[in-house]
């Protein structure tokens, strides 16, 4: 459903100047659930912005379902890694997942039942009337999330949306996303620097090096559904860690 | 709020990652400060001649609004007498002794009310009262009381700049970490010593936000004084060429007057930088 | 009951203590510029009660209002456009910076000789002395909205009206109020000095005429009134801040935890 061919986005006019993300390719499918791994500084936010169409590429194209992605699409949704800065605290958590319904052509009662639905989804029925700001980091990611679902999305692309949280909520949050992306079947994009999450969350793992480009591709065919113990301790995800681990470090000496 | 529009040369596309060779960026950057004030005197000149042609065209009745070009000739022949040097100093006298003034009762006020909360809970609703009263509210008490000469000038400029000064003064002393007064008692530091290392110095910052403020405060009320009870300076000299019809005399000394309510912002604007620049933490302004 | 009861007498013993020493010694005073405060009182009650409040009350609190709202309406609109345009931004600075420290009162006998002693005068003076404040602050919180706001809506395709609407201005919302509070003080100030100046009514008009009549009582009666006026307006404004702001003191953690 989504391909990336030949992507290439460099900033700024300047023939010397360096890309950020360079020759990249790679396909994802339906349904499927690809972490991308990369170190920081990778390029991994640029590339995401440009899959995303908030930032056009210097050459190459992004195709979702073979029509290029030339502006934000309207099936996809974006979770962002600073909830705190994407959520409006103007706002209260119901009406901050149900703003982008109304623009999307949802009536009053359509958008009402979307956004009790996805809060409802995220564990979070009832908190509507809150404000973003009243509630806990873990929780205010959840309400990004929700905003997301409720939008309707085919694919989800998401920007280390756990990395700034504690390490019990991001396990509480990867099972919660992996519950919603079984009960949805949307298809996620999740960009990430933790081997363990993308191994845990993934169908597959791309390994990205500086400027962003594949370097690696590891299948993850460890069964679902998965649980933080059951699955961890399982030696395939022992192999799989050290392999994407030594494939980073290759990456990491190389530049 | 003053500076607005001071720091808008950084911002816009993320910079390349890639290193440029040092010359090509100071080149770089050059150019960038180079168009910036190409484009600034771009929109002196284009709001200027949309005036003067304004004003020549009929657009703007003449009588009322001469041309930009006379009033600039009008204030570069005043520029190099003395009468408008005298009237800028009457001016700056006022403006002088009402901040003195001011500065010397709120400042200690202030670290009084700002470091004991008995004191600020005593007099909280005395402020709150006086504070939003219009200081030129005051002019025919102060006319009556005090003439119309320098005493009154004096004392509104000294009565409005009171309480921005204050205010910021509180806030300073309130806002002083209390981990380094702390330190400063585990030093064995005497509450003398700890006020002055540590208190003072961490309350300049909002002191010096607070008289920059005040400066502002102080020429609107030095002027209006002049204009409201004809106490010499600049604002009288204005109401009097006004009502002698030297209109194109008048739009100078208004030129003149905002001239030096900018030399004045940018001057403590200046030293409130130099000041501020080892102090980390925001400044709230306690406003007018 | 004491406990609660404690606190407000602390913070009431100093003000009651000055009117009341104000009232004692201004009674055996005899002072002609200092009336006994009961001559005061009575002269605000027969002066301000209706007849001043329709003669000049109303006219001041109109131009004052007219100019103000004339004012934060144009300070905002111009500074959403120029906070998002950078080289209008930069075109403007220079022009906006020398009328932003042009004391207003200085413009007065210009106001004076394009509209004589009408309103409009009054509230062209008002509008020229009160839009600075907010237009810089304006373009300052324009400026200092995230960016991961605006991609946040670009990438659900919220239209630019919505965008303008629901996001840049809330979030400039804070400092747009700042602006406003400032130039609130400054509205008051050109209301009473213009009406002192180039008036036939208006409070600002009747303190001046009492104090060159000699009508002390009546003169001290009018400063009273300006000084109630500034205190409601300020509290009026401060109520209206905290319903459209609380949003931003709590998520700056100083809401306190009763208020929701």
């Amino acid at each position: 459903m989504l391909e990336v061919k030949a992507l290439r986005k460099v900033y700024g006019s300047d023939a010397e100047a360096k890309p950020a993300v360079a020759d990249l390719s790679f396909e994802v499918a339906e349904g499927e659930f690809v972490c991308i791994l990369g170190s920081s500084g990778c390029g991994k936010t640029t590339m995401l912005r440009c899959l995303s169409g908030l930032a056009p590429a210097t050459s190459g194209e992004v195709l979702l379902y073979g029509t290029p992605v030339t502006g934000p699409p309207a099936d996809m949704s974006f979770v962002f890694q600073d909830y705190s800065r994407s959520l409006l605290p103007w706002m209260s958590v119901a009406r901050n997942v149900a703003f982008p319904l109304r623009h999307k052509g949802f009536s009053a009662r359509e958008a009402r039942a979307a956004t009790d639905e996805a809060l409802q989804a995220v564990g979070l029925a009832g908190q509507g009337r809150s404000y973003p700001w009243q509630l806990s980091g873990g929780m205010q990611q959840r309400v990004a999330i929700a905003r997301a679902l409720a939008y309707r999305p085919r694919i989800l692309l998401m920007d280390e949306p756990f990395a700034s949280v504690d390490a019990q909520t991001r396990a509480e949050l990867e099972d919660l996303l992996l519950r919603i992306w079984e009960r949805f079947g949307v298809t996620i994009v999740f960009v990430t620097h933790d081997i363990d999450e993308a191994v845990y969350l993934a169908d597959r793992v791309l390994v990205l090096s500086a400027p962003a480009t594949v370097r690696h591709v590891a299948d993850v065919a460890l069964p679902r559904p998965r649980g933080q113990l059951e699955t961890k301790r399982l030696p395939e995800f022992a192999g799989l860690r050290s392999e994407l681990l030594s494939s980073l470090q290759r990456e990491r000496a190389a530049a | 709020m003053s500076q607005a529009l001071q720091h808008q040369t950084g911002d816009g596309v993320p910079a390349a990652p890639a290193p440029v060779a040092g010359r090509d960026r100071r080149g770089a950057r050059w150019r960038g400060r180079v168009a910036t004030w190409v484009v600034k005197l771009a929109g002196v000149l284009v709001t200027l001649s949309a005036l003067e042609l304004a004003s020549r065209t009929g657009a703007l009745p003449r009588q009322w609004f001469p041309p930009v070009t006379e009033m600039y000739a009008e204030l570069a022949g005043l520029v190099v007498g003395l009468p408008l040097w005298v009237e800028v100093g009457r001016t700056l006298g006022g403006w002088a002794a009402g901040l003195l003034l001011a500065t010397v009762l709120a400042v200690p006020a202030g670290m009084l009310l700002g470091a004991s909360a008995l004191a600020f809970r005593l007099v909280r609703v005395v402020i709150e009262f006086l504070r939003p009263v219009p200081s030129v509210a005051l002019i025919p008490l102060a006319v009556l009381v005090l003439g119309t000469g320098l005493e009154t000038k004096v004392f509104l400029v000294a009565f409005a700049t009171f309480w921005p000064l204050l205010f910021q003064t509180i806030y300073g002393v309130q806002d002083v970490d209390p981990v380094a007064t702390d330190t400063a008692r585990s030093y064995g530091l005497g509450a003398l010593a700890r006020f002055g290392e540590v208190t003072l110095p961490s309350a300049a910052p909002y002191i010096a936000t607070g008289l920059r403020i005040a400066s502002a405060i102080a020429l609107v009320l030095a002027v209006t004084a002049e204009l409201v009870i004809g106490a010499p300076g600049l604002g009288q000299a204005i109401i009097v060429a006004q009502s002698g019809g030297a209109i194109t005399l008048m739009y100078a000394l208004i030129i003149a007057t905002g001239l030096l309510g900018w030399a004045l912002n940018a001057v403590f604007s200046a030293a409130e930088r130099r000041l501020l620049h080892w102090h980390p933490a925001q400044r709230r302004e306690a406003g007018l | 009951m004491t406990r609660r009861l404690a606190p407000v007498l602390l913070e009431l013993l100093v003000p009651v203590a000055i009117l009341v020493a104000f009232g004692l010694w201004s009674a055996q005073a005899d002072s002609f510029y200092f009336p006994p405060l009961t001559e005061i009182a009575r002269e605000f009650w027969n002066t301000w009660v209706f007849a001043g409040f329709r003669n000049d009350l109303l006219p001041s609190l109109g131009r004052l209002l007219a100019g103000y709202g004339a004012s934060v309406v144009l300070g905002v609109l111009a500074g959403l456009v120029l906070g998002m345009v950078r080289i209008a931004r930069t075109a403007a600075e220079p022009v906006i910076e020398f009328l932003r420290a042009l004391p207003a009162p200085a413009l007065i006998p210009f106001a004076l000789l394009l509209f004589g002693t009408a309103d409009s005068g009054k509230v062209f003076l008002i509008v020229l002395g009160t839009v600075w404040p907010i237009l810089l602050n304006t373009i300052d919180g324009v400026r200092g909205v995230e960016q991961q706001q605006l991609d946040m809506a670009h990438s659900y395709r919220i239209p630019g009206y919505a965008r303008l609407w629901r996001i840049v201005l809330p979030a400039a919302g804070p400092r747009i109020f700042a602006g406003m509070r400032t130039s609130l003080s400054i509205a008051i100030i050109l209301m009473v000095v213009s009406e002192m100046v180039a008036s036939r009514n208006g409070v600002g008009y009747f303190v001046l005429q009492s104090q060159r009549a000699f009508a002390i009582p009546e003169m001290w009666s009018g400063i009273v009134v300006l000084g109630v006026l500034g205190f409601t307006l300020n509290w009026l404004f401060l109520r209206f801040e905290d319903r459209f702001l609380f949003w931003h003191r709590g998520s700056k953690g100083l809401l306190s935890t009763d208020r929701r």
